[in-house]
């Protein structure tokens, strides 16, 4: 109409119905033309893995993911980045024995162990670890907080590859060197706890066999747990899943905290007082191989020192940081870590032996306690064939041995790594147990990640997914340590350790050592349906 | 024969890979921060075809529980989206899946009133916004196979087959284990059907699902107006006209002047 007005053409009655019924037409015709062909309909443009894109409803074998809690301390993941290759759900249910070894419907919980095999698993970084790095830099900025750092073993040999090194080598006094760059007032190392654990768990050990030995449950300690064998208790993982899937063993855990909270309360109390440092000014940060330490630190009974000093929320281990993430600090700062001169620990918890370093490896905690509990029992020093105890070492799944210690008789242990492996061995202890037959070890190792904390769901992806090759190379660094670097190997020379037990804790077992050292469990079970072996 | 899918829901444990997988089979982009698609706060909005929602609940044992709950469209089996658009841009396809093109779209939203379900979403956020709904991976389901959200669930919690006979099986598993299931296969009837059937332990509003609504079919419902209305217009024609008439000629005699249509003499 505008057209015909510009023109000047006089719109008559004729026109007007001729146009509407010409617009009308093309209308109809266009829209009929459209609906026969409707186009794309949306979506599918996208793709997913190869194996899922199959006629038929069969089940892919390698399928899915596991889940994981968004409150997870632990582990956190990107669904950006998740291509549901199944990895993770492959290490959580064989490796692991976790996922699928509960019965659906779940309960109150989505059940895991916090070990980070999975994050090691992934190939495309979509699981990692909680990202604690920016609080950690906060606390260092903060100059009225005194800041502590302790490194666990398994850092020293692993985080060089990080920086390019070759697999395991070995780079402690390098690693130490940039925690001091990085701010950090005192730098500690985890060794020190790990000898103090020996004392603890060794000395805890030796009372349960005598107290088997006198069949006298109460006769001495009073509380002191009895059932043998005595279980390990440094790796959280570990600890959480005999919490979830045997609590009917957790009296067979020793009661001793792991390296890592041991060394937090210490810090807290014995150093504080030292030092004449308000307790409430110590942040503590653990560099650890491994994510369930983060979950470990924020158990709710972790607070020893906090209880002690009645301030009970005061955390005994306040950031955990895996090994990955220190790297990333490191490199956040531009610190070439390999051009590093090395430097030592600081005193007071610095100090570790041979003995502790092997804690990081598959075996390490059994041959440290066999050392030191050889010592303990005969007031001697053990034969030079302890020092290389060969059949608790390597990467075999489950590893037996039995020693002849004089006046005690044959000590049988047993070593698991990895928690399918350890099934085999809490399978045949619960139905020992359960038959009312007698103990058949009387000590036994577990540590949640295959090849021990060498390979902890927090170390270096330097292969994907985790090889032997990588935790042989690792494990090979360890012993070159405990072998050759340190010239004291047994956890009771660790002077150290000894001068925190005149100047403070009094005896192993004692009750300044009960107080800060040990801890309790939780029965998990009523949070999961376990299933049972079919 | 029209496809469907089975959900069981006391077999899933809240992994999320069924809604990483309809991200990347259907090229969606993630907004975990505003819309995120597993948790208490998953929402089915224009990027989330399929979320899983989280519920606090209590077990048949009487214990607290979480359970989670796999949502995107049912795919009604006579869907009220389709019949109230106004162009054919939502269709429901012979193998079963409701799917909707974009390029006939008009963006009227008329199908986001009529769902019962509160299924299709609007594009707010862009210029030339489209409706956005899960199609049930309407290619890969012409092409025999099953939607990408069930091929990657670790616990196998749904399964793809012939509508009819998963409303079967989902009875034999009520029957099997009836106290691991309320006697309810949501979806069975709820509007006429849905392609989704679902298996629970709880009731299915607990989880979030709409549970009340008629158990006719809507557009069927409609219908029963709807067809009415050519004889209404009819009707309504015939009865204006005549009045029209009536008054025509009642002024004209009033006037005076002889009736042109030659009517009967007052």
């Amino acid at each position: 109409m505008n057209e015909s007005s510009k023109n000047d053409i006089p719109v008559t009655r004729r026109f007007f119905l001729k146009g509407l019924g010409t617009a009308g037409m093309v209308g109809t015709l266009a829209t009929l033309s459209g609906c026969k062909n409707a186009g794309k309909p949306s979506g599918g443009e996208g793709w997913t893995p190869q194996q899922y894109n199959a006629p038929g409803s069969w089940p892919v074998q390698v399928r899915g993911r596991v889940p994981i809690d968004p409150n997870n301390p632990s582990i956190v993941r990107d669904d950006r980045k998740c291509i549901l290759c199944g990895q993770c759900a492959e290490a959580c249910e064989r490796v692991q024995s976790v996922e699928g070894h509960y019965g659906l419907p779940i309960k109150d919980d989505i059940t895991c162990v916090n070990c980070g095999q999975c994050a090691l698993w992934c190939p495309t970084g979509a699981i990692s670890e909680r990202d604690d790095i920016g609080k950690v830099l906060q606390v260092i900025a903060d100059t009225s907080l005194h800041v502590i750092v302790q490194t666990a073993p398994a850092t020293r040999i692993a985080i060089g590859e990080e920086f390019g090194m070759p697999a395991g080598s070995i780079v402690e006094g390098k690693m130490v060197a940039a925690l001091k760059q990085l701010g950090f007032d005192r730098v500690f190392d985890t060794n020190f706890s790990a000898d103090l654990t020996i004392m603890e768990e060794g000395t805890e050990l030796i009372s349960r066999i005598k107290a088997a030995g006198a069949k006298h449950a109460q006769a001495e300690g009073g509380h002191a747990p009895t059932a043998l064998p005595q279980f390990t208790s440094c790796s959280p993982g570990w600890v959480k899943f005999c919490e979830y899937f045997y609590p009917d063993l957790l009296e067979n855990m020793s009661t001793c905290k792991s390296p890592q909270q041991m060394l937090g309360s210490v810090a807290k109390t014995y150093y504080a007082k030292k030092k004449g440092i308000d307790p409430q000014k110590i942040v503590s940060v653990a560099i650890m191989p491994c994510t369930a330490k983060k979950f470990e630190a924020s158990r709710d009974e972790m607070n020893s020192a906090g209880k002690l000093a009645g301030t009970p929320a005061m955390r005994d281990v306040d950031f955990v940081l895996t090994t990955r993430e220190l790297a990333r600090m490191i490199k956040g700062k531009g610190i070439d870590l390999t051009k590093l001169e090395p430097q030592g620990y600081d005193s007071l918890m610095g100090e570790g032996t041979g003995a502790a370093v092997i804690f990081a490896a598959t075996g390490g905690v059994m041959e440290a306690a066999v050392r030191s509990g050889y010592f303990l029992l005969t007031g001697q020093n053990p034969p030079q064939t302890l020092y290389n105890l060969s059949a608790v070492r390597g990467l075999q799944g489950v590893k037996e041995a039995a020693l002849e210690v004089p006046g005690v008789g044959e000590v049988r242990i047993a070593v698991a790594h990895g928690l399918a492996n350890g099934r085999q061995l809490l399978d045949q202890i619960r139905a020992d147990k359960q038959a009312g037959r007698p103990p058949r070890y009387h000590f036994v190792e577990f540590m949640a990640c295959p090849g021990g904390c060498i390979s902890g769901g927090g170390q270096p992806k330097t292969s994907v997914p985790p090889s032997d090759w990588v935790r042989q190379e690792r494990m090979k660094s360890i012993y070159t340590i405990d072998a050759k670097l340190t010239n004291k190997r047994l956890s009771h020379e660790n002077k150290e350790v000894m001068d925190l037990y005149a100047d403070y804790l009094g005896k192993p077992n004692g009750e300044m050592a009960h107080k800060l050292l040990h801890t309790t469990y939780i029965d998990r079970s009523v949070h999961l349906t376990a299933k049972t072996k079919a | 024969m029209s496809k469907g899918v089975l959900v069981d829901i006391t077999k899933c444990f809240g992994c999320g890979a069924c809604t990483v997988a309809c991200k990347l089979w259907n090229e969606k982009k993630y907004d975990e921060v505003n819309k995120p698609t597993l948790g208490e706060k998953a929402q089915l909005v224009d990027i989330n075809w399929t979320v899983v929602s989280k519920h606090d609940v209590t077990d048949t044992a009487g214990q607290s529980a979480w359970r989670f709950a796999k949502k995107q469209c049912l795919h009604c089996v006579d869907p009220a989206c389709a019949s109230s658009c106004l162009v054919g841009a939502l269709r429901k396809t012979p193998e079963g899946p409701v799917i909707y093109h974009p390029d006939l779209c008009v963006g009227c939203r008329y199908c986001m009133v009529a769902c019962p379900f509160n299924i299709p979403k609007y594009e707010w956020e862009k210029s030339f916004p489209k409706i956005s709904k899960c199609q049930m991976c309407s290619s890969r389901v012409a092409a025999g196979e099953q939607p990408a959200c069930i091929a990657v669930c670790p616990n196998q919690v749904m399964q793809f087959g012939d509508r009819d006979a998963l409303v079967k099986e989902a009875h034999q598993r009520i029957a099997a284990e009836p106290r691991r299931y309320v006697n309810h296969v949501f979806g069975e009837t709820e509007v006429g059907g849905t392609a989704w059937i679902y298996l629970s332990d709880q009731p299915f509003d607990r989880l979030g699902y709409k549970t009340s609504v008629p158990k006719e079919s809507l557009p069927a419902f409609t219908w029963q107006i709807l067809s009415k209305l050519p004889l209404i217009l009819v009707a309504w024609t015939a009865m204006l006209s005549g009045i029209y008439f009536f008054n025509k000629r009642r002024h004209a005699l009033a006037d005076g002047k002889q009736d042109s249509t030659g009517g009967p003499q007052a």
